[in-house]
């Protein structure tokens, strides 16, 4: 990436902290993901890297610091919630397609209720979307029917169809049998080629190190390194990070 | 890849421990409320309209309770009457040892059992804290005196040091929870010395002091002698359990439960009069024969190189046994009990080949043989010998007890039917599932009710000349064969709960059809519909009260319409009914209560 | 092989056997007591008296059981729908995050779930019992609402003479109502653009409903058109009846027997048809054939009693037909208190809930609430976080990933253990004998003790109650399918 062009900032954190209970998940995060940027957040399970993302879209509240998304502040004002929410799109590690409706159904459903657009369009872009993602021909079945790989894509499309600013991945392939991985990661980096903003949460290092234009590594609820892949891959400076790159690679 | 993952793990959980230790948010009652109670405008409406409602609710119901002219010398007066209607005072002493070999086995089963659950402080505290705050609602919401709220306040206050000691001094200390039980009990106990609970007599609108002398009468000696064989039993069972192999001292103890229910009423309460000229020369000889005879097929049977030819003879035994069952109709006398042993030992033989095995699992068969043999012919001896305890009525037993009586009676006899309906509904066999889904269906779609006047009415239509039964067997035989259709579908849940693979890693072991069943299906689908099965014994408990309608002494009627009907209690249906709604709400909540635990006990045994 | 067939035919014939047995006993021992089975009690005056319901001096037996299903089915009606709106209340309370509404639910639950509901209905009846005494001019609110231990009158509205042609209007008018919404709704769906679908159906409707009002006389005609539908349809003979019976249960076996067997087939072929299956085909074209029998042999009573009630049912809705009549709809009154004995008692207008009722009522809504709740939350819990997260993600507001993600999802596990107690509250109802409501075992026991006929009114009440129960798991098993997730 040239980095010359002034970028907006995309979202922004400030000091955000986050217990559940006695136990501190995130310990003062502060980090700035600017538009058209792909950030891969690495670090070992239990890092925070879920938390962090999930508290980017308000699926868990932060007590303390502030995340602005788009110049928004998260408050506990619902309709900010809202109207942030349906600004970001979210790829789960579990899919969480709605089983009881069908492939188009579970794209439309947003576009419809909260997009308030005419089904007929909003069924054309469900389907571009399908067409995107490489599956056209699933449609008209249910999610039960698809393959893991299948029901990942039809999740992305699904939060692409409300045309996000930002789109989140929270290990989207770590319930995938190996083979459907690839399937998956390749929509993801077509996506990133398109220059959509994306915070990805992975152990993909490949993919990593391939799409991302910065790569943040968490521990203990913590930023301990973040850096281009380059750096991050050649020459990390911290220890803790260059331990775990010992073991992962 | 997935052992790196694990590795990092191990990183990560490493260096947490060397962190700064985690900043805590703020936490106290205010922000609480807040969260809990006014978290949004809706929710502090909510809060406001439910605070109403509680208010309301406690208000009234404890001004009810405690309001002058309530009559609860209704129920006071009466606890005997609702609890063994008119077993006759000069014999009461057989209901005390009838409940004190209930307490008996109760003190073996935990020490047996190990019941060695423990209760934190903590947990404690919250305990002491909730029966402050119980005490509390009762002072401010009851009409009392202003003297018994300051004693109301005082042991209030008491408690809620206790319980805040407990929490915030010794959290981590841990008492055993049987401890907690029987001090309670123990408390309970020992208060009936202190406080007159039941007044036990009431002549011409006047209260009268407990009569001294017989045990009947006063119920303070017999409840410490209860608690005590309890607490002896316990000891006994501590003692003796690592002395015997803990399979036999389970299976010994699990026989005496079942045997709990015609041990107390056959022999104990109904105390027969036996003839022992009639004993040795009929009852003696019929069991020893079939002792003898039954041992010797038994043994042929089950012996390894039997084969095909054991199942023939087995199931040729079962059709004969069937027809001689059947030839009473058509004027061949034979003593019943000869019939009944006939049956038992034909189905005892087409189970020899699932057991047919080395000499010791075959010696182990024929003691299990002789053993069901004696009890069975024991108890159709005392049930045969009439009774020497002179009741009114034809039924010696009325109110609780009997309640008690046809709820356990049912569910010893629904359990059997039930489980061979779920076998059949289930299995491979058309016809089987045809006459089992036809019968539980047809269960089902029925009220209860409707089958209970059936048996009560009808039922002595159906049967032979000369055979009669009694209004409370007819309502067993009914509650049973109506439970039997539930409990089957609940277990047939279990049973289709089971992974086609169990079955098939069993056929690769060799194991017969039956084995299967017995060893590797039943266990598996019992353990996994316990909460069901333990809502249909809640279920089958509270419809007892159904006896009252077709007209039996149970403990509804004694509260409704005995009590309720006589002259000095005239208008006290409602303290009656609370009572007897009290009783069945204990028993009932405290089963839930425990199925609960029992649940998070066998899910932690999966793991 | 051979011993399973063999053990099953064993079986089958002991069972066989045994109840024939029984009946044999039961034929001689009715004999030996002088009481023979008929059904001639059905059609004699009973001489009975009901407490309450549609006839309260029945002039036959038959005619007194209908009154007990009558009122077996108006207190299973109004129970269903006070407990499913209760218990669903209820249910959602106790997931509530609000403390002190969480707790009042889990009470109300735990205390009501563990008490015998017939101890509850008689305790109810009870505190009915100590209302205030009925005299003239008791209130709270007098002529309007009136509460006292007799019962609970409240003001009616009920259908009137004009009512059935005021009814056609309506019918059409929920006809156009519903094409109206829905040409609204895929107008919104193609634009986007809010098109108050729902406001304008039920405008529609309200808009035929106050034409009705004025144009109904002209309806009339429809009148003399019913009573010729029943010509018609009394003068078919009996035998054409029992042809069409026979040839709807041949064509619904063979229906059965395609269905079954396309469920077998494969890509390759038919798969082999286990015994299992064989058993089940021949058992379904056994069944056929049974039916025709009893259709042609055992009970050719039935197609006349067919052709007859059918007949009966167009010449009644051709008499509440006239051309021009001019009569309102609906009317309304109040309750009333009368007196032609020692004591006053409600009079026959306004809606009066009896003791019994009441009592009855209360009973089986408050107990069969609770175990709805217990449902309704199970159902609720059951559908994953994740889906209510995913439905957050993509900005659906909480009412609307509800109604479009939680709600159906759960409706699937919530259904079929709410057919259970939709089951058991109908069931539940028997329990008026206890406080004297006369519901159709009241009665039948009333009409047995006066018969003697205790065998053949046992009969009828089973074959009730098993026909109330197939019809609810009918409507439950059809939204089910309707609910059902495809998977894979």
């Amino acid at each position: 990436m040239t980095g010359l062009e002034s970028r907006a900032d995309m979202i922004v954190c400030q000091g955000v902290k986050k217990w559940f209970g006695d136990f501190q998940a995130l310990r003062g995060i502060d980090m700035t993901v600017e538009e058209r940027e792909v950030v891969v957040v690495l670090g070992p399970s239990g890092s925070g890297k879920s938390t962090l993302i999930r508290c980017i879209n308000r699926l868990e509240v932060h007590q303390e610091g502030r995340i602005f998304v788009d110049g928004i502040e998260l408050t506990n004002d619902l309709r900010n919630i809202e109207k942030i929410r349906s600004e970001v799109g979210m790829v789960f590690q579990q899919f969480n397609l709605f089983p009881h409706l069908t492939i188009m159904d579970n794209i439309t459903l947003a576009p419809i209720w909260v997009r308030k657009k005419p089904r007929a369009e909003a069924e054309a872009l469900a389907m571009e979307l399908l067409e995107r993602v490489g599956i056209p021909e699933q449609v008209d079945k249910y999610p039960g029917q698809l393959s893991g790989g299948q029901q990942q894509r039809v999740a992305i499309a699904r939060a692409l169809a409300m045309e996000p600013r930002v789109m989140l991945f929270d290990e989207p392939t770590s319930a995938l049998d190996p083979e459907m991985i690839k399937e998956v990661l390749d929509v993801m980096k077509e996506l990133a080629r398109t220059g959509m903003t994306m915070i990805v949460v992975t152990h993909e290092m490949g993919f990593a190190r391939e799409v991302a234009d910065r790569i943040i590594f968490m521990e203990s609820g913590e930023i301990v390194e973040e850096g281009t892949p380059e750096h991050f891959f050649t020459n990390p400076t911290e220890d803790r990070t260059k331990l775990f790159l010992s073991q992962i690679l | 890849m997935d052992e790196k993952r694990e590795q990092l793990d191990w990183v990560a959980a490493a260096e947490v421990e060397g962190e700064k230790p985690p900043e805590v948010p703020p936490h106290g009652p205010v922000v609480w409320a807040r969260e809990n109670l006014f978290s949004s405008v809706g929710s502090g409406i909510l809060t406001v309209a439910g605070l109403i409602v509680a208010l309301g609710f406690f208000k009234g119901m404890l001004g009810y309770i405690f309001g002058a002219d309530r009559k609860w010398d209704a129920v006071a007066t009466n606890l005997r009457l609702y609890f063994t209607q008119a077993y006759p005072e000069d014999q009461y002493v057989r209901v005390w040892v009838a409940v004190g070999v209930a307490m008996a086995l109760a003190g073996l089963s935990a020490a047996i059992w190990r019941a060695n659950g423990r209760i934190t402080g903590y947990k404690l505290g919250g305990g002491s804290f909730g029966l402050a705050g119980g005490l509390l609602t009762l002072l401010l919401l009851s009409p009392f005196s202003w003297r018994a709220r300051l004693i109301y306040l005082l042991v209030a206050l008491v408690f809620i040091g206790i319980g805040q000691y407990l929490r915030s001094v010794r959290p981590k200390l841990e008492v055993p929870a049987l401890g907690v039980i029987v001090g309670t009990l123990a408390v309970l106990v020992g208060s009936l010395w202190v406080v007159p609970y039941g007044k036990h007599t009431f002549v011409d609108g006047q209260v009268q002091p407990p009569r001294p002398g017989t045990v009947a009468m006063t119920t303070k000696l017999p409840w410490t002698v209860m608690l005590l064989v309890m607490i002896v039993a316990y000891f006994v069972g501590k003692a003796v359990r690592d002395k015997v192999s803990p399979g036999l001292a389970k299976g010994l103890l699990s026989a005496g439960w079942m045997l709990l229910l015609p041990i107390d009423y056959f022999v104990i309460l109904r105390d027969p009069a036996l003839d022992y000229g009639q004993v040795f020369r009929v009852d003696v000889p019929i069991f020893l024969a079939f002792a003898v005879a039954g041992s010797a097929i038994l043994w042929w049977l089950s012996s390894p190189h039997r084969g095909e030819i054991g199942r023939v003879v087995a199931g040729a035994m079962v059709i004969g046994a069937g027809v001689f069952w059947l030839a009473a109709a058509f004027g061949l006398s034979v003593r019943q009990i000869v019939r009944i042993d006939l049956v038992m030992l034909a189905v005892v033989a087409l189970a020899a080949p699932t057991f047919a095995g080395e000499k010791a699992i075959r010696r182990k068969f024929i003691i299990g043989w002789v053993v069901i043999l004696a009890l069975v012919n024991y108890l159709a001896m005392m049930v045969n010998t009439p009774s020497t305890v002179d009741v009114p009525g034809s039924f010696p037993l009325g109110g609780f007890s009997l309640t008690l009586l046809v709820a356990s009676a049912t569910l010893m006899m629904s359990f059997p039917i039930g489980l061979i309906l779920a076998l059949g509904r289930t299995s491979k066999m058309p016809i089987f599932r045809l006459l089992s889904t036809t019968y539980i269906e047809v269960i089902r779609g029925v009220p209860l009710i409707t089958i209970l006047i059936f048996f009560k009415i009808i039922l002595n239509l159906f049967l032979p000349d000369g055979m009669v039964l009694g209004n409370e067997m007819a309502a067993i035989l009914g509650y049973s064969l109506f439970s039997a259709a539930y409990l089957a579908e609940n277990v047939r849940g279990g049973l289709q709960s089971i992974r086609k693979g169990q079955y098939e890693a069993a056929a690769a072991l060799g194991m017969s059809t039956p084995q299967t069943t017995s060893f590797i299906v039943l266990p598996q689908a019992l353990r996994a519909v316990v909460p069901p099965l333990v809502s249909g014994v809640i279920a089958t408990f509270k419809e007892t009260s159904l006896l009252f309608i077709i007209g039996l002494f149970d403990f509804l009627r004694i509260g409704y319409v005995v009590v309720g009907g006589q002259t000095a209690f005239v208008g006290s249906q409602r303290e009656n009914l609370l009572f007897v709604a009290f009783i069945y709400w204990i028993i009932t909540f405290s089963i839930s209560r425990s199925s609960v635990q029992l649940e998070k006990k066998l899910g932690l045994g999966e793991r | 092989m051979v011993i399973k067939w063999i053990s099953q035919v064993v079986v089958l014939i002991l069972v066989v056997v045994g109840l024939a047995f029984f009946a044999a006993q039961a034929g001689s021992n009715l004999r030996a007591k002088n009481i023979d089975t008929s059904w001639r009690f059905l059609s004699v005056n009973p001489g009975i008296q009901l407490g309450e319901g549609i006839d309260v001096n029945p002039e036959t037996g038959a005619r007194a059981l209908w009154v007990g299903m009558v009122n077996t089915i108006r207190v299973s009606v109004v129970g269903l729908i006070l407990a499913t709106i209760l218990g669903t209340i209820i249910g959602v309370a106790r997931l509530s995050k609000n403390w002190i509404v969480n707790k009042l639910s889990t009470t109300y639950i735990e205390i009501i779930r563990n008490v015998p509901l017939l101890v509850q209905i008689l305790f109810w009846a009870a505190v009915i019992s100590n209302w205030p005494e009925l005299t003239h001019g008791a209130g709270p609110i007098d002529g309007w609402l009136i509460i006292t231990n007799k019962g609970i009158g409240l003001p009616r509205i009920f259908p009137s003479i004009g009512f059935y042609q005021w009814m056609v209007v309506v019918i059409v008018g929920a006809y156009v109502g519903r094409r109206v919404y829905n040409k609204r709704e895929t107008e919104r769906e193609e634009t986007g653009r809010e098109t108050h679908a729902l406001v304008s159906g039920l405008g529609v409707v309200l808009a035929f409903a106050a034409v009705g009002l004025l144009i109904h006389p002209v309806f009339g005609f429809l009148g003399p058109v019913f009573t010729a539908i029943g010509d018609f349809v009394g003068g078919i003979p009996v035998f054409v009846v029992q042809l069409l019976l026979s040839a709807a249960m041949v064509a619904a076996a063979a229906l059965w027997i395609k269905r079954f067997l396309d469920n077998l087939r494969t890509p390759a072929g038919l798969a082999k048809l286990t015994d299992d299956d064989i058993f089940r085909i021949v058992f379904a074209g056994f069944a056929a054939l049974m039916g025709i029998v009893l259709v042609f042999i055992v009970w050719p009573g039935l197609s006349a009693w067919l052709i007859h009630s059918s007949r009966d049912f167009f010449h009644f809705l051709g008499d509440k037909f006239e051309w021009l009549r001019t009569g309102r709809p609906l009317d309304a009154e109040r309750p009333a208190i009368t007196q032609t004995g020692r004591f006053p008692n409600f009079s026959s207008s306004g809606l009066v809930i009896t003791k019994a009722f009441g009592a009855l009522l209360f009973g089986v809504v408050l107990y069969t609430a609770a175990f709805i709740a217990e449902i309704v939350r199970a159902g609720i819990l059951a559908v994953p976080k994740g889906q209510t997260e995913a439905a957050g993600a993509l900005g659906l507001s909480r009412g609307l990933a509800l109604r479009k993600v939680v709600l159906p999802q759960a409706m699937r596990v919530i259904l079929p253990p709410m057919g259970n107690q939709y089951l058991n509250l109908v069931k539940n109802t028997s329990l008026a004998i206890a406080v004297g409501f006369a519901d159709l075992v009241q009665v039948g026991q009333t009409l047995y003790n006066q018969t003697g006929r205790t065998l053949e009114v046992v009969a009828i009440w089973m074959g009730f109650y098993l026909a109330m129960s197939l019809l609810i798991s009918v409507i439950v098993n059809f939204f089910n399918v309707r609910l059902r997730i495809v998977e894979r």
